[in-house]
């Protein structure tokens, strides 16, 4: 167990969530744009038609910019947030799936310089050479999703990993292919949102409709094949999954799924009637609603995966919690039940090891920052605040909190308390005297 | 609990995919290419602010370029940097997670400074030469040595776990904010800094041998570069000399790491480096003819102070029972077989696009692919797409076997 960190009000795992939410925007633009891009490229050199060359250089200014600064920076900003959430989970996954990770490396690199060389020789050689480097942007860029959607998916459904322990089998598990087709096909929904936002600021009458209607089509096929996808995407969920999302799943989460999509549905329809009335707000308010329905579907995603964060394997607080027998690793809640969270997490001041009256208080809090501050707030507002969750439950005295703490692993998404009474108890008397 | 029982519990339960020395040498590898590309930055960077404000027609277009290659050589630090940041993560967990964890605050602080700097580079390059130009290339200069002075003290925190704990400890618990930057050592710090002059001035070298050949070449200008250049490379690696010996003098008593034959060697060559150096500043009519092998040089040398780096880590850490070769293997051969499978394939891919945009740029009108660079770009498509074919059969073999139709 590594040292915590303890960002009030948000959690450390909120900020891993809006660093990782910011990133889709850039990451979708990369695998989606350059399809249209070298469309709109060979139907220049075919129809002889330079003017559409202006908004490619454009677009592909943007992917540069956008998806390759500020797209590359989140990408390692996830690792480090990633890191600072939970870095024994992080550890976990990057024990399993470093040569994953490390293939996706390999088609970052080309990705990479495949966008700066194609935007750099624009007009400066030949069209084929110049479209066959944007094709090998193209299918680098998407091939980076191939991999990483098998990561993804591994986080909410392990397949036969747990068993065998070969990365294969938890890689191709039963939501990857449904998640790759909805991410493939969303793409092109968030890449026309941007075609809208490049597109309607441009000079030419004639490439601006032609660009904004093709765009807004494009965005419209993908999200209704996005939508289809979704339903297969959650018809293969697994029961413990789905009853974590009736559970959990709030009608603000829900609705920021639906409304953003079929407002930008209803966005791309209008522009694909009338692309001549596309303006830059258009595109502004197609990136928002993109942003917002990213951020419902991730912040799902990820709740949906309570209690774990590595499915039976790990508990959010980085607890084990589960047997993996193919690579020799075993829960740890007996141990820690027997002998003591303060006694064996790494991290503890010595003289905190053990529960003494005189240091009851600062001993709870040090198992709160532990096992709670994960996914509870310790401050009185924020995410999910403990001092108000207790007090709404009506705890008075220790022993009421401590019979809560004792129902905790009865909950579906909340890992059972780990620690011997006494910690229960120095436990149970901090958090109510944080709710006081 | 002492020092080496707190990094075993740390350490992942699950072992590691492969064998311990193949990681360490792609980290090694890997950052060696990274620190690079982070020196070319450090040095285009200082090379544009000077320039911006020596003024002059000649300072001014360089700055120009040299702002512009900025931009470009960050890009390519930043991917450049993913791989060791992953692989460290492989066979130094313990080591790297505590210290990210005990500045966490600045983990993330480290992302924010980068994306100001990012854009601070790309305002100075908009400013292009008019006023502010210089401001924003000093800022992002500035941010970026911050940058680089947060990765210092990660690495070097975790080089110190007999002093985590007492960093973590308050009196009334724990400090579990990650506000707090625990360790720097200048000298250590200096000497990652300085390589950035050397290599900028390599750069320069590179630059002019590079843009010679072209029908609008400004010759006397090219010359002036790769002299300067010359200069900078040789300056620089001679104060190097000066930061190395000062760190060498810092590290702890014990370590005996001058007696290190990876050390002694990398002093070595970076003596060979400065002799170097020095034969093409004074006494070579055209430092760019020598660009290519100055480049090759410095790779060199690169590469043997990555190593020499790696030994003196495990150096500190075996005082701790530490070893990173020291790991549990659950061989995995299939995805080991995807990762170098992978790699073979896109150096080709890669080399094909490097190699479009280095032909490209050497002409001065538009480039024309001969039917050699066309067969190898069509050899690059189809490789990417026979990739994707036959990782997606395997994924529907795996997924039949698994899990049924
Ligand atoms: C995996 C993340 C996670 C961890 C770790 C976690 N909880 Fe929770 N907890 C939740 C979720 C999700 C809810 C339900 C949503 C809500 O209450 O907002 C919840 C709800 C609660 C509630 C309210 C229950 C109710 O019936 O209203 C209490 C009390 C609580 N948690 C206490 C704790 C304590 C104490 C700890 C540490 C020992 C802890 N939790 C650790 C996720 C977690």
């Amino acid at each position: 167990m590594y040292p915590v960190w303890e960002v009030p009000h948000l959690t450390a795992g909120m900020i891993l969530g809006l660093i990782a939410t910011f990133h889709m925007m850039p990451v979708y633009l990369s695998t989606s744009a350059m399809w249209f891009a070298i469309w709109l490229e060979s139907r220049s050199v075919r129809e002889g038609r330079p003017d559409l060359m202006d908004f490619v250089r454009r677009y592909a200014r943007l992917v540069l910019i956008f998806s390759y600064v500020f797209g590359a920076l989140s990408g390692v900003g996830i690792w480090f947030a990633a890191t600072v959430a939970a870095p024994r989970a992080i550890s976990g996954l990057i024990h399993n799936y470093v040569w994953g990770w490390a293939t996706e490396w390999v088609f970052f690199l080309i990705e990479i310089a495949a966008i700066y060389v194609y935007y750099y020789t624009i007009d400066k050689v030949d069209a084929k050479t110049h479209l066959k480097i944007g094709g090998i942007f193209a299918l680098a860029s998407w091939t980076t999703m191939i991999v990483i959607v098998g990561i993804l998916t591994f986080m909410l459904t392990p397949g036969r990993w747990p068993s065998t322990g070969a990365f294969f089998d938890g890689f191709f598990n039963e939501t990857y292919w449904p998640q790759l087709l909805l991410r493939t096909t969303s793409m092109f929904a968030v890449g026309g949102a941007y075609v809208l936002a490049v597109a309607a600021s441009g000079k030419n009458e004639r490439v601006r409709v032609e660009v904004v209607r093709a765009g807004s089509v494009l965005g419209l096929a993908g999200i209704g094949l996005g939508g289809l996808s979704f339903l297969w995407y959650s018809s293969s969920l697994p029961d413990p999954i789905r009853s974590n999302l009736a559970a959990l799943m709030t009608p603000g989460l829900r609705g920021g799924m639906i409304y953003p999509t079929a407002l930008l549905a209803l966005l791309f329809a209008i522009f694909a009637a009338k692309p001549g009335a596309a303006r830059p707000w258009a595109g502004a308010a197609a990136l928002a609603l993109v942003f917002s329905g990213i951020w419902s579907f991730e912040r799902t995603r990820e709740l949906i995966r309570k209690p774990y964060v590595i499915p039976n394997y790990m508990y959010s607080n980085q607890i084990i919690g589960g047997d993996v027998p193919s690579k020799g690793v075993s829960s740890e809640l007996d141990r820690i039940n027997d002998k003591g969270i303060l006694r064996l997490a790494a991290f503890v001041p010595d003289e905190l090891r053990t529960v003494t009256d005189a240091n009851r208080l600062r001993a709870g809090r040090m198992v709160a920052l532990i096992e709670c501050s994960a996914c509870h707030s310790l401050q009185d507002k924020g995410l999910r605040p403990l001092p108000e969750r207790i007090r709404r439950l009506g705890a008075t005295g220790p022993d009421d909190v401590a019979s809560v703490l004792d129902s905790l692993g009865g909950i579906p998404y909340m890992p059972p308390f780990a620690g011997t009474a006494d910690e229960k108890r120095a436990l149970a008397e901090y958090l109510l005297s944080i709710s006081k | 609990m002492d020092t080496p029982a707190l990094i075993k519990t740390l350490q992942d339960p699950m072992g590691i995919p492969f064998f311990p020395v193949v990681f360490q040498a792609l980290m090694v590898l890997t950052f060696s290419l990274h620190i690079l590309l982070v020196n070319a930055t450090v040095g285009a960077a200082a090379l544009a602010v000077y320039g911006r404000l020596a003024g002059g027609e000649f300072w001014t277009k360089l700055a120009g370029s040299m702002a512009k290659a900025v931009t470009m050589s960050v890009s390519a630090l930043i991917v450049l940097g993913v791989a060791p940041l992953l692989f460290v993560q492989v066979i130094y967990d313990p080591f790297w997670y505590a210290s990210n964890m005990l500045s966490a605050a600045w983990a993330i602080g480290f992302l924010l400074i980068m994306m100001a700097a990012f854009s601070a580079s790309y305002a100075a390059v908009a400013r292009g030469d008019k006023p502010g130009a210089a401001l924003f290339g000093a800022l992002a200069l500035a941010l970026f040595l911050a940058a680089g002075a947060l990765m210092h003290v990660f690495s070097y925190q975790a080089l110190q776990p007999e002093r985590w704990m007492s960093w973590y400890s308050r009196a009334a618990g724990v400090d579990a904010s990650g506000t707090t930057l625990h360790s720097f050592s200048l000298a250590r710090y200096l000497h990652f800094i300085i390589p950035g002059l050397a290599v900028g001035g390599v750069f320069l070298m590179l630059r002019s041998w590079y843009l010679e050949p072209r029908a609008d070449a400004d010759r006397t200008a090219l010359d002036r570069a790769a002299r300067i250049g010359s200069g900078l490379a040789f300056w620089a690696t001679a104060a190097e000399t000066v930061a190395g010996v000062w760190w060498l003098m810092i590290l702890p008593d014990g370590l005996r790491f001058w007696r290190n034959p990876t050390f002694i060697a990398s002093a070595a060559l970076g003596f060979a480096l400065l002799g170097h150096f020095a034969r093409v500043h004074f006494f070579t009519e055209k430092p760019q003819r020598s660009a290519l092998a100055s480049a090759s040089a410095i790779i060199l040398v690169v590469l043997a102070m990555s190593s020499a780096r790696e030994a003196l880590r495990m150096a500190y850490l075996a005082r701790f029972e530490y070893s990173p070769l020291a790991q549990r293997v659950t061989l995995d051969w299939g995805s080991t077989a995807l990762f170098f499978g992978t790699f073979a394939l896109g150096l080709v891919v890669l080399a094909y696009v490097l190699a479009t945009a280095f032909q490209s740029g050497r002409v001065a009108g538009r480039y024309e692919a001969g039917p050699r660079m066309q067969a190898w770009g069509r050899v690059a498509v189809g490789l990417l797409i026979a990739w994707i074919v036959v990782v997606a059969g395997l994924g529907v073999a795996v997924t039949l076997r698994n899990h049924g139709v």
